[in-house]
């Protein structure tokens, strides 16, 4: 058996690299454009043996684009730098590292986890639940119910030709609009998702920095607490400043910090997310730091009120790294949450408050661990708001 | 294998009549993998290293794209191991076969490889071996602590220089000879130094041997090959790397003016340095489009003196700073000097460094550089 010490040398430069990203988290995790090409990318080349270097922009050797005598030019002209010039074992350090969105997030959630010791999930069963992305085989036209003994093709193939035969005309009497023959929903895009989540996030010009951080941090450690429990889960996002606007997943983490803070327009926007959604768990997170325009107060507030009628539970981050006083439509919140069972309101200040927000956002995560069945989330949620749990 | 049997003999025989001489070569044919390694690693069986790690897999991505792989590897080795890749076409294979008795001829003619180390496949397996030994001794952390300040200080080594004094102000050789190690750890240093200096001779005649067995294939596949062939080899020669084409056309012009005898000896005489000094003119500058680029204005300058120089002092350290190692006061006196004052040090990597050198100096380190002194010691880094 040959042995791969290359393979086993990746490893090793790989197990590094993790620690490194590890330790950089907290920057890295505020970088704006978080996700580029669904890449999470570094800045870091790759690990390097920490050899001299020169610091500022260098003169290099340098070759054109192949055609000799194209000289004269300045600059804006194909300019290739010449590498390799030592070959051996002497590598240049071009590649960066990059990392897939999925992983990243997995390596982030193993840090938080740590940080914050809280225990690891298991996953939820999923026996005898079918999920598929390809097409089902049409070969019966109402999937659903029984087996309807009738094909279109065929049917209107007859009726062309008996109405040829009988009448002259070439013309069919099938009435695809009210026999409604292909129409029926298509399964593939009715996956048992168990629950949606939708993610509101403010980002006006305030939300940047420590505060991305917070927030990012934050939606890592609650995908990890709901996939486990919802591994079919369905996710969408919202974004908004003065206006609201639905967002791709890496769209969420590469949006531009800018203008006013209208909460009202991503709570509109969120809702409109609901039309056609039958999953059993509805769950609305809101992050924000809460000041929202003065002449969007009351309108936000009925949009609010409006929300805790449509979601199983919403939750409410008050996004404040700074540790000031809770102000504005947070305190509003605030108040709220005291009366409302499905709200929950926290005041996102640190790691620490993560690790509290967790347990109010997520009730099940209180004590039940993950063996109930899904759906009894719906009914129970509210007793278990303010018992002791697991992820205490 | 067996394919390939007869045309090699053929590549061998027309080699030999156009006065090459060499030791015998053995060909393995082999996947991407097996090249992807070898590569990284510099040689099959070394000692293994995370940073063989992020070269592998910086290697192993560029394999898939076609223009940039590696088509052949061979050893400089006796007898001289060389790898075909499996995937490659039988033409392709064909030029790698001619171009690697190019190279033989080189590591058997030149002078400086003649005097190079022709066992280092057993010696890097003996070092490989005995670190994992000191691993089970003394901790994995801990030897492996070591091999990052080793390899960190080896870039430092010059595989031409045998004057003693001038070979001590080079970093990796005053340690070796002074820092207070304990036997392993010595062993480890100088193991590592043997193996930098391997592929240091490597890297000082990169330009000339690529250029040799370039200029050699050419040769020897104009005898071997159709026209239709020729003409996909010809075209195919001009996206090789920057360094081929440069000693490539280097010896066609030697070749041109003085002749093939001329060529043989500049083969056999000459190192990289040499052959960019003597032989590089400004229109071959200009056939080769190559200048020296300033990001800073964006300004190109095709002198051949300005393009000889970056050249040179891209081999002389190897595109590092120079760092020589001052005249010590004392016995646990170490003071590292950057020699070009004028330029700029990365901060960032000073500290790094300069703590893997303590590593094995054990006593305070000192840097002059960027206009000032730091200083490492058990406190950390500290700058006057």
């Amino acid at each position: 058996m040959r042995i791969h010490r290359a393979r086993i040398a990746e490893h090793k430069h790989d197990h590094l690299l993790r620690e490194y990203l590890k330790q950089n988290l907290h920057e890295l995790i505020q970088q704006k454009e978080l996700v580029i090409d669904g890449k999470v990318k570094t800045q870091i080349t790759t690990l390097d043996l920490p050899t001299l270097r020169y610091g500022e922009e260098e003169r290099f050797l340098a070759q054109g684009a192949g055609q000799a005598q194209s000289t004269g030019g300045q600059g804006g002209e194909e300019v290739y730098a010449v590498g390799g010039l030592l070959g051996g074992d002497h590598h240049g350090k071009e590649l960066r590292v990059e990392l897939d969105f999925e992983e990243f997030v997995r390596l982030a959630q193993e840090v938080l986890l740590e940080e914050l010791q809280l225990p690891a999930l298991h996953h939820v069963s999923r026996g005898g639940e079918v999920e598929t992305e390809d097409l089902p085989e049409l070969d019966d036209l109402d999937r659903w119910g029984l087996a309807a003994d009738l094909n279109l093709e065929e049917t209107m193939v007859t009726s062309l030709l008996r109405n040829i035969r009988e009448r002259g005309v070439a013309e069919y009497d099938v009435d695809l609009r009210l026999d409604g023959w292909y129409f029926v929903e298509d399964p593939a895009a009715d996956r048992n998702h168990r629950s949606l989540e939708i993610y509101v996030l403010d980002i006006s010009g305030s939300m940047r920095g420590d505060y991305l951080a917070l927030v990012r941090k934050m939606i890592f450690l609650l995908w990890y607490a709901l996939e486990r429990r919802y591994p079919t889960n369905l996710r969408r996002y919202v974004v908004f400043q003065d206006v609201a606007e639905e967002k791709t997943r890496d769209e969420f983490f590469s949006v531009e910090s800018s203008g006013g803070t209208h909460i009202s327009s991503g709570l509109e926007k969120a809702m409109e997310l609901l039309e056609g959604v039958s999953e059993y768990d509805k769950y609305l997170f809101l992050f924000t730091d809460g000041e929202t325009s003065s002449g969007d107060f009351e309108l936000a507030k009925r949009r609010f009120e409006e929300a805790l009628e449509r979601f199983d539970v919403v939750s409410y981050g008050h996004v404040n790294p700074g540790g000031r006083g809770i102000g504005g439509f947070s305190e509003y919140v605030q108040e709220l949450s005291r009366r409302r069972p499905n709200l929950s309101f926290v005041n996102l200040v640190d790691l620490d408050s993560i690790r509290q927000a967790l347990r109010e956002f997520i009730p099940y995560l209180n004590g039940e661990g993950g063996t109930a069945r899904c759906g009894s989330t719906r009914r129970s949620s509210r007793g278990w708001r303010r018992s002791p749990g697991s992820w205490a | 294998m067996r394919e390939y049997e007869t045309v090699i003999a053929r590549v061998e025989a027309l080699a030999r009549e156009l006065g090459l001489s060499f030791d015998p070569v053995v060909f393995r044919l082999t996947d991407s993998e097996e090249i992807a390694e070898v590569a990284s690693m510099g040689l099959p069986n070394r000692f293994v290293h995370w940073y063989w790690g992020g070269a592998y897999k910086e290697i192993h991505a560029q394999q898939s794209k076609a223009v940039f792989s590696i088509l052949e590897l061979v050893l400089n080795t006796r007898p001289s191991y060389a790898f075909l890749r499996r995937t490659n076409t039988y033409l392709q294979n064909l030029c790698v076969i001619a171009h690697v008795y190019g190279h033989a001829d080189f590591f058997a003619n030149n002078h400086w490889f003649r005097k190079s180390n022709k066992d280092i496949l057993n010696l890097a397996e003996q070092h490989a071996r005995t670190f994992r030994s000191f691993e089970e001794k003394y901790g994995r952390e801990t030897v492996e602590r070591l091999l990052d300040a080793c390899l960190t200080v080896a870039t430092s080594v010059n595989a031409f220089e045998r004057d003693p004094a001038r070979r001590a102000r080079r970093v990796i050789y005053y340690l070796e000879a002074r820092a207070p190690l304990q036997d392993y750890e010595r062993y480890i240093l100088e193991a590592v130094r043997q193996e930098a200096e391997y592929f240091d001779l490597i890297q000082r005649t990169h330009i000339i041997n690529e250029g040799w067995a370039t200029f050699v294939e050419l040769e020897l596949l104009r005898e071997l090959v159709s026209a239709r062939q020729w003409a996909e080899v010809s075209s195919s020669i001009c996206s090789r790397p920057a360094t081929y084409m440069i000693g490539y056309t280097l010896f066609q012009h030697i070749r041109r003016t003085w002749g093939w005898q001329k060529a043989l000896e500049v083969r056999r005489f000459y190192e990289d340095v040499r052959l960019v000094d003597e032989m590089l003119t400004q229109e071959l500058v200009h056939r080769l489009d190559l200048f020296v680029y300033d990001p800073r204005d964006r300004t190109k300058n095709t002198e051949v003196g300005a393009v000889k120089e970056m050249l040179i002092q891209q081999k002389l350290y190897k595109g590092d700073p120079p760092i020589e190692v001052e005249d010590p006061t004392g016995p646990r006196d170490l003071t590292l000097v950057h020699v070009e004052e004028g330029r700029k040090l990365d901060p960032k990597r000073i500290a790094l460094y300069l703590r893997s050198v303590y590593t094995l100096w054990r006593n305070p380190v000192r840097l002059r550089a960027n206009g000032k002194v730091y200083t490492y010691d058990r406190r950390g880094l500290s700058t006057s």
